[in-house]
């Protein structure tokens, strides 16, 4: 049920304008390396697409 | 037989106490209540290319009185609020009367009544862009990059005047308490209405809801292309959850109001009682 119901947020996200900005992951406590691998590749993926474009300080500045 | 008649026999034959239809008034249609104390009434009872969700009058009859028998004129579209209604128990089938009209223009039909058959080209924005009213989501998604849609979707929620048209004139809003009026998720008496937060929470609970009547987008009085959006959300249910709200009397796997209802649709507990 959860994967679903991120499907539906990312799908509708996606179809804003906020493109892979929701990202799910099952990791166990057991899986250290996994967590840190899957929050790095996340961390940079979202440094590589920029700031929120939904952030106060752009909205403000007329971004939008 | 026409509907007039129709009508005057099922009060005549006492299967409805009472009669949802339209009426002029000022040489405007608007929905009227006929009973049968004044049988006169009933010949300006019209029917007309305007729509108004007539399902949602009598949910609120049907919370004063439950057993009240209403008779409704119903569309395709009306037809698909009350299957929803019926499924989520505010209205009880067994209480409620349909009179058909007509719904899409046909040669063997003398006249389509329905507001809906043309697609609008109003709002600026929509004439520059080419993007009309009766759009799929799919060629949204073809047409424009997430940038574009980005910047197209703010345009349109910046351009929201709150004024709660689109979920005051919905058939199937009928939560007690309305997120849209929680002041710690959307800000009361500010403008733009919390961009996208407000419109986003408003589609989100669509989801699996809408019927897509489209009477949020008419009564829109911004052109805000909701309906386009609603119909992303249900083609996105219908993808995951392969549900189609309004067909049969399933209820939306999908739903916010979760697998127990903490928020207690009306008027719920009277149906309740006899079943749990």
């Amino acid at each position: 049920m959860t994967i679903k119901r991120v499907t539906f947020v990312q799908e509708l996200l996606k179809f804003i304008g906020l493109e892979g900005r929701l990202h799910l992951e099952w990791i166990s406590s057991a899986e250290a390396q996994k967590f840190v691998q899957v929050v790095t590749d996340f961390t940079e993926k979202i440094r590589e697409m920029g700031p929120n474009p939904l952030n106060v300080d752009n909205v403000i500045k007329g971004a939008i | 037989m026409d509907i007039i008649n129709q009508v005057e026999q099922l009060f005549i034959q006492n299967k409805i106490d009472i009669f949802l239809g339209y009426k002029e008034l000022d040489g405007h249609l608007i929905p009227h209540g006929f009973t049968p104390d004044n049988l006169d009434e009933l010949k300006e009872l019209k029917v007309s290319e305007n729509r108004y969700s007539l399902e949602k009058i009598a949910t609120h009859l049907s919370e004063k009185d439950p057993d009240l028998k209403i008779g409704i004129i119903a569309r395709d579209c009306n037809q698909r609020a009350l299957n929803l209604l019926y499924t989520w128990k505010q209205l009880k089938p067994e209480n409620i009367e349909i009179v058909n009209v007509n719904c899409c223009p046909s040669p063997l039909k003398p006249h389509p009544d329905c507001s809906y058959l043309e697609p609008k080209q109003s709002g600026e924005f929509k004439k520059e862009h080419g993007i009309d009213y009766n759009a799929e989501p799919d060629s949204l998604m073809e047409t424009f990059n997430n940038n574009e849609r980005f910047s197209r979707w703010m345009y349109e929620f910046n351009k929201c005047i709150k004024c709660y048209g689109c979920r005051n004139i919905c058939p199937v809003c009928f939560c007690t308490e309305c997120s849209l009026e929680h002041a710690s998720l959307i800000e009361p008496g500010t403008l733009p209405a919390e961009v996208p937060i407000f419109h986003l929470v408003r589609a989100t609970h669509m989801a699996g809801r809408c019927i897509d009547c489209g009477l949020c987008e008419e009564a829109c009085p911004s052109h805000i292309p909701l309906r386009l959006l609603y119909r992303e959300v249900n083609d996105i249910v219908s993808d995951v959850f392969d549900y189609k709200p309004g067909e049969g009397m399933e209820k939306s796997p999908f739903t916010i109001i979760g697998d127990d209802v903490v928020l207690e649709p009306k008027p719920m507990d009277f149906q309740i009682q006899g079943e749990k």
